[in-house]
């Protein structure tokens, strides 16, 4: 049993790190130079005012706050899904979680950029943060917005720590592979890790601990995020279904940005022998799962609206339903709904191209239903007299588009400087079970198969 | 005791002439957005008149309805404001504090009667309209929310021609310039804690409804309207 | 310094080495054991386990929740603003800002916790191998100098595999 003279598992996680292709080069100068546009657009919007982009009298938020809600949603992708699998010990989590993980962090970066980019004086966005100033005046802790600015910050530095602490051991692996200045660079990153019996105790004592706190963190954010809505008196904005809804929305569309990630991290880095077949259609049948349960909610939220017959809301209802934004809408219910329930049900159709293309469908679905939230309902409030509409500007789709690629970007760095798997979960996983008594063994052999 | 200040429309008056918006443009240095940007839905009108049409021609009913900050006890715009930009008065007022504002335009999706405006550009008047600008009334950079004030510079300066004259606030002193310029009359202004005030009497009058009522905003403003005017025709 | 430490390819020999190193007289908290990987399923695996790392966090949790609580209510009435006719102190609202930096009282409590008593950052200490980043198990004792280590060396070579190796003098 010897486990150390081949030692693929190390190698084949950490060569990412040390080889890159042309092709890498050329991706990153591609999506560098879209990330610079949007930073150029946002830039254009600031020098003008806010009024370069498509927002108007009564649709006060447009696409910059679709892309909130939006990026915010991926962020439940990973440490909500990688907690939750960690505390219920799920065997076939460990090659998926880093991935996870990674995503939550940079959606929620990204997420937590676009309400900085809608105000109208961005650079008096530390205002939300309560700090004692010469102003002598404090947020308004009853504003949807400063719940946000405390949910965003919490959730960001937990999964932040989530990310990072499992990182450091890995660390502590490149640095005794490998010489010179990444040496130095990955020994200063692993802060003297040895790998003690203390050290791994206490580290996953935290992880424990951090994985029971970011699961009601991550529920609490889009609750948060859909009180942005729910509060206010706009038609189809007020509803109790919002927070549930929304939560629900977001591990919906997280599952399917991790699924995309995942396949095409297996293709690029080539991680078949890690990333199988197995964990895609798990995450697949979570993916059927969230869209039912999603199909649920929509038939919940339109069925009291459509009983309740207040001619507001029914304004914004029928608007939705076969008005001015039916086509967006039935392209939502076909992505979010019909098309995953149709492919992901049988087994024969859900093979990896056929996953990831739902995953893409869910996307643009879920992407559409924030929009169909927020702008329908401002379009048409209850004095018909200011009904209007929303139609996006240049500007906010070239920082819409250079979002997307700062992600990819981020996530192409990410998976350059640290292995995208976590080297010593795996190596856990692997780990062949000591010898014990018969009648033990006996007694022990469902708990072994229920081990990871 | 404290003022609480409060409008009667009356809209069995009004004509829908708006000389009150473009009093209201004058006196509050309003920026005009152009043809084009009003197009897009940059327009700013603290008052508007709203027409309604009733009716199929050539039997037509137009009915106009004056709207303007509803200056809510119950504001909804009030609370979302991370900022205190949106805040309530002791005198009843919805102020809003421009130089606290950052932009989110949280209140004016929250505002169930879309009277607040957001500045999307930086104003500019061409020359020399520059020089009728009010001097009382400060010009709201790019960025900042605004929107009707009952014209608080107004009600500061008569407040204090009373206290330099040593005598006490009078009904009708002092007057918005949606007020002073409406030809027929039809919006009242006044202390709605000073029961003697027209504003105060006509609050109570049985034509008097509010706006979007069932929202529960508690506006300050009350519409005056014939509730039969309405009524079909009996033949 | 000196040290002595040996280097096993498998769990169940580091197991025994642990073993020997107890029998030979030599104090738990003396042995040092390192590994690329956490071994829950073995007995040396468990050394140096702890609960009260919960306790901590929970405290950091409390610590946050008053914090919040303190933050909220006294900036609401250090300045009382009325907003949409809410209460001064308007509790629901505040509840939520309490949940957040209860939980991020815990979270940094927790972190916090964890570098501390692991005792990260820190420079590499002389007792170590890279050889631990292939997969080998690290089991070692170290002692001030002159204290000699013959016991030591001893009781792990009697795992019979392995390879020992001397730090210092």
């Amino acid at each position: 049993m010897n486990r150390t003279r081949n030692n693929p598992l190390a190698d084949d996680l950490i060569r990412p790190l040390l080889h890159t292709s042309v092709w890498f080069y050329g991706a990153v100068l591609v999506l560098a130079t879209i990330v610079l546009c949007g930073a150029a657009a946002w830039a254009y919007q600031v020098w003008y005012g806010i009024g370069v982009a498509g927002i108007n009298w009564p649709v006060f938020w447009g696409f910059y706050l679709t892309n909130f809600v939006f990026w915010i949603g991926i962020s439940h992708a990973g440490t909500l899904i990688s907690a939750i699998l960690r505390l219920v010990n799920a065997r076939w989590r460990r090659p998926v979680t880093r991935c996870a993980e990674v995503i939550t962090v940079f959606a929620l970066m990204i997420g937590a950029t676009f309400p900085i980019i809608h105000l109208g004086k961005p650079w008096l966005f530390f205002w939300l943060a309560p700090y004692p100033s010469a102003r002598e005046i404090w947020p308004n802790f009853r504003s949807p917005l400063v719940w946000d600015f405390f949910a965003i910050n919490t959730y960001l530095t937990g999964s932040l720590l989530f990310l990072i602490l499992p990182m450091i051991p890995d660390f502590a692996v490149i640095r005794d592979r490998s010489s010179g200045l990444r040496r130095r660079i990955y020994g200063t990153l692993a802060l003297g890790w040895q790998g003690t019996t203390t050290q791994w105790h206490r580290l996953e004592a935290a992880m424990q601990i951090m994985a029971v706190a970011i699961i009601p963190v991550a529920v609490s954010v889009h609750t948060i995020v859909s009180f942005d809505f729910s509060m206010a008196h706009v038609p189809m904005w007020h509803s109790t279904i919002f927070g549930p809804y929304f939560v629900a929305g977001a591990i919906f569309s997280g599952i399917a940005a991790l699924i995309i990630a995942m396949a095409a991290l297996r293709r690029t880095l080539r991680l078949h022998a890690y990333l199988h077949p197995l964990h895609f259609d798990n995450l697949a049948k979570l993916l059927l799962l969230m869209s039912l349960l999603w199909g649920y909610f929509v038939f919940s939220e339109r069925l009291t609206v459509w009983y309740g017959n207040q001619p507001s809301e029914m304004a914004v209802f029928w608007a939705t339903q076969r008005g001015e934004y039916a086509s967006l809408y039935w392209t939502m219910v076909f992505c979010n709904f019909i098309i995953p329930v149709g492919i992901l049900s049988f087994r024969r159709l859900r093979t990896l191209p056929g996953i990831v293309l739902v995953s893409c469908g869910v996307l643009v679905g879920m992407w559409l239903e924030r929009f169909l939230i927020i702008v329908p309902g401002l379009a048409n409030k209850p004095l018909s007299y200011s009904w209007g509409t929303y139609s996006p500007q240049p500007t906010e789709i070239v920082i819409m588009v250079a979002t997307f690629a700062a992600m990819a970007l981020l996530y192409m760095l990410f998976s350059k400087v640290v292995p995208i798997i976590s080297i010593w979960e795996m190596k856990v996983g692997n780990q062949p079970h000591p010898a014990l008594p018969a009648d033990e063994e006996e007694e022990q052999q469902g708990l072994w198969r229920a081990r990871p | 005791m404290a003022h609480r200040w409060g409008m009667v429309v009356d809209l069995d008056k009004c004509t829908g002439c708006e000389a009150c918006v473009t009093a209201c443009h004058a006196e509050n240095n309003i920026p005009t957005a152009g043809a084009t940007e009003a197009g897009r839905g940059r327009a700013m009108h603290w008052l508007r008149v709203e027409r309604y049409w009733e009716g199929d021609f050539p039997d037509v009913k137009v009915k106009f309805k004056p709207v303007m900050c509803q200056h809510c006890d119950n504001a909804p715009c009030e609370a979302v404001c991370p900022t205190y930009a949106s805040h309530q008065t002791d005198e009843g007022l919805n102020a809003q504090v421009y130089n606290r504002c950052i932009g989110t335009r949280y209140c004016a999706n929250a505002c169930s009667y879309n009277v607040r405006f957001f500045n999307f550009f930086n104003p500019q008047w061409e020359k020399p309209l520059q020089l009728q600008l009010n001097p009382d009334v400060s010009v709201r950079e790019v960025g900042v929310m605004e929107k009707c004030t009952f014209c608080v510079q107004r009600i500061k300066s008569g407040k204090s021609a009373a206290k330099a004259d040593g005598r006490e606030l009078k009904d009708g002193d002092i007057q918005p310039a949606c007020v002073q310029s409406c030809p027929a009359g039809a919006i009242i202004f006044g202390d709605l804690n000073d029961h003697e005030s027209r504003a105060a009497r006509l609050t109570h009058s049985p034509r008097g409804t509010k706006l979007l009522e069932d929202e529960g905003t508690e506006p300050k403003v009350t519409y005056l309207q014939r509730q039969s005017w309405n009524e079909p025709d009996t033949q | 310094m000196n040290a002595v430490y040996a280097l096993y390819d498998n769990p169940a020999a580091v197991q025994r080495a642990v073993d020997g190193l107890r029998a030979a007289g030599v104090a738990d908290a003396d042995i040092q054991i390192m590994s690329s990987e956490p071994f829950e399923e073995y007995e040396f695996g468990h050394k140096d386990s702890a609960s009260w790392i919960h306790w901590i966090a929970g405290l950091g949790g409390i610590t946050g929740l008053t914090a919040a609580y303190l933050l909220t209510s006294l900036t609401q009435q250090a300045w009382p603003l009325r907003t949409s006719g809410m209460p001064i102190v308007a509790p629901w609202p505040n509840l939520i800002v309490i949940f957040e930096m209860t939980m991020l009282g815990a979270i940094l409590a927790t972190v916090l916790t964890l570098f501390v008593s692991a005792k990260l950052p820190r420079r590499l200490p002389p007792l170590y191998d890279t050889e631990v980043s292939d997969g080998y198990i690290l089991v070692g004792v170290q002692r001030t100098s002159g204290q000699p280590l013959g016991d030591v060396t001893a009781a792990l070579e009697a795992v019979g595999e392995g390879r020992v190796k001397h730090v210092g003098r």
